[in-house]
């Protein structure tokens, strides 16, 4: 009886705090399940062939007629990650490191189209094209929507990279000779690299994915990839759907793998991706 | 709409040495003129549409575009006549999915910053979502489909697939699942700087669970709880293909939905401009607040 008593005495102590940690655990799991359960049954949907069977035919189906909105998806992409570091790193580094007039204000206005829902962006912008710029279904109206909305996500992961980075460098960098631009494409620009990285990461992930804005102002010639998976989960679950939809995520997160083995996390603290 | 993180400090700035008169010219210029594009594209591509949609929105059906438009507020009184259901109703499933969020969010984020070591993997899994809800909903949408693979389960218990996937709590589910990350995002910064030791002395002196929840990390943690939720309400309020592929009828009465069918189907660009208006008035009301709490939820 005392050998119970003990056990059931000492069991006090552990037993319930383990049993609670096993729970918690179990808790973290059921949501990263949650997480990843949409995304694998859309695979496991493309792999499902007419006969009942698996194959990746689907797959091969896809390739031929959407290739050409990828190709499109990814020219955008890259297009306005070229753009969103033209005008994104001077911002940057003009906001860290230089007097102007009107910061806070101006901060403020940059990150307008950031907290702006997507359909707002989006009525907006397709009369605004339609009828004031004269760019409807246009290449550049596209660009210019995705740059909009995303070099704030740009500018965060940078200014926060720049606040880190202390200013002897490029102050030793000067006093040795090297002029203003010197300094900075040899000194600091390279220092940058983590912070400028999460920035590409960032607007790669939201403008590859991108179709609301999308919806409102792209026309038969400008159709993405993203705007065009949309448009097919309207007419049903076909194997190739699921297989379209399953590339888009794959290759987000395969970017986003290579990103997190790279740079790790640090730069995207507090940003859109955690 | 400021950004709290990105103070200003004068200290930031690079002493210069003595210099012509020119040349600090050209110091003070240079400032202004590095943020020059990035205002430029921001006034041309948010600023101006924005002022536009604003007009547009005072103008009857499409008569702003012809010679000469009829100005009129009558936009404005639609939308509080015969759309106000749509505009309570997108603040209902944008409460809801975002209680929801803090509910099983919470625990979420406790649990991650004080139990879990292997957070890169929750971190990346945790992506998902973020991809978008257009893949989240056709993922969810799928699983519970009538013959879908969540199919043998719901006729176990007895349930209708069709009523599980056209209703309010589906709907609610996934707008959910997408913000879910920000919710854990702002909650785990929060309780990140909460000492675990205040927790284990309060559990010294005796305190149960839900004592040292309500006495010690509830007020400790309540920024981040109000900013995350507040930053989950932002997003669930421009909620759009959620409802379409996981809602009925009733849950699609919501602003960004309606919008868009009476703007680029039906031509009434002064109707959708007012309701863009609204839902723009509602969405920057609640980031004021929440950049106005969280300190920096962006860049902290």
């Amino acid at each position: 009886m005392s050998a119970a008593m003990m056990a059931t005495r000492r069991g006090w102590d552990l037993r319930p705090a383990r049993f609670t940690i096993v729970l918690q655990h179990a808790y973290i799991w059921v949501w990263l399940l949650l997480f990843v359960l949409p995304f694998v049954t859309t695979i496991v949907r493309s792999l499902e062939s007419a006969d009942g069977g698996h194959s990746l035919v689907s797959y091969r189906a896809v390739y031929g007629s959407f290739k050409g909105y990828l190709i499109l998806s990814l020219e955008m992409t890259i297009a306005t990650i070229v753009i969103n570091l033209l005008i994104g790193i001077p911002a940057a580094y003009a906001i860290v490191r230089h007097a102007i007039p009107g910061k806070r204000i101006i901060l403020s206005s940059l990150n307008l189209a950031l907290y702006t829902p997507g359909a707002v962006m989006g009525i907006s912008l397709a009369i605004t094209y339609a009828f004031l710029f004269h760019i409807p279904h246009s290449y550049t109206g596209l660009i210019a929507a995705y740059v909009v909305g995303t070099y704030p996500l740009m500018l965060v992961p940078i200014i926060v990279a720049l606040r880190d980075l202390s200013t002897t460098y490029e102050e030793a960098a000067r006093t040795l000779g090297a002029n203003r631009l010197q300094s900075f494409f040899r000194i600091e620009l390279p220092l940058l690299g983590p912070g400028i990285s999460a920035g590409i990461l960032l607007t790669f992930v939201i403008v590859f994915n991108e179709f609301l804005v999308t919806l409102f102002i792209a026309g038969p010639g400008t159709t993405t990839a993203a705007l065009r998976v949309y448009g097919l989960t309207r007419t049903g679950f076909l194997p190739t759907t699921a297989a379209v939809a399953a590339t888009m995520q794959l290759v987000s997160f395969l970017v986003v793998l290579f990103f997190f083995k790279a740079f790790g996390s640090r730069y995207l603290k507090g940003t859109y991706l955690i | 709409m400021a950004n709290p993180s990105i103070t200003l400090n004068a200290g930031e700035m690079i002493a210069a040495p003595e210099q012509s008169a020119r040349r600090r010219w050209r110091t003070a210029l240079m400032g202004p003129g590095l943020v020059m594009p990035a205002l430029v594209v921001t006034i041309l591509f948010s600023i101006v549409p924005i002022i536009y949609l604003a007009v547009v929105s005072f103008t009857e059906e499409s008569t702003f575009f012809f010679n000469r438009p009829i100005y009129t507020l009558q936009n404005y009184q639609q939308v509080w006549n015969r759309y106000l259901p749509h505009v309570t109703n997108t603040i209902r499933l944008a409460v809801l999915s975002s209680a929801f969020d803090l509910v099983f969010g919470y625990p979420f984020a406790y649990i991650l910053i004080r139990r879990v070591r292997y957070r890169e993997l929750v971190r990346t899994l945790m992506t998902f979502p973020l991809f978008g809800p257009l893949y989240l909903a056709y993922g969810i949408s799928y699983i519970v489909l009538p013959n879908g693979p969540l199919a043998p389960v719901l006729d176990f218990l007895h349930i209708r697939a069709t009523s599980l996937l056209f209703s309010d709590p589906m709907t609610i589910f996934g707008m959910a699942m997408f913000t879910f990350p920000f919710m854990v995002m702002n909650v785990g910064t929060a309780l990140a700087n909460v000492d675990p030791t205040l927790e284990e002395a309060a559990r010294t002196l005796g305190a149960r669970p839900w004592q040292v929840f309500t006495r010690i990390l509830f007020p400790l943690s309540a920024s981040g709880i109000l900013a995350g939720f507040l930053m989950c309400f932002g997003w669930n309020l421009g909620v759009f293909v959620v409802p379409l592929l996981l809602g009925g009828i009733p849950q699609q009465r919501v602003l960004s939905l309606t919008l868009y069918q009476k703007g680029l189907t039906q031509f009434d660009y002064g109707l959708a401009s007012a309701m863009g208006i609204v839902l723009m008035v509602l969405a920057f009301g609640v980031t004021w607040l929440s950049l106005k709490f969280s300190r920096g939820a962006l860049g902290a």
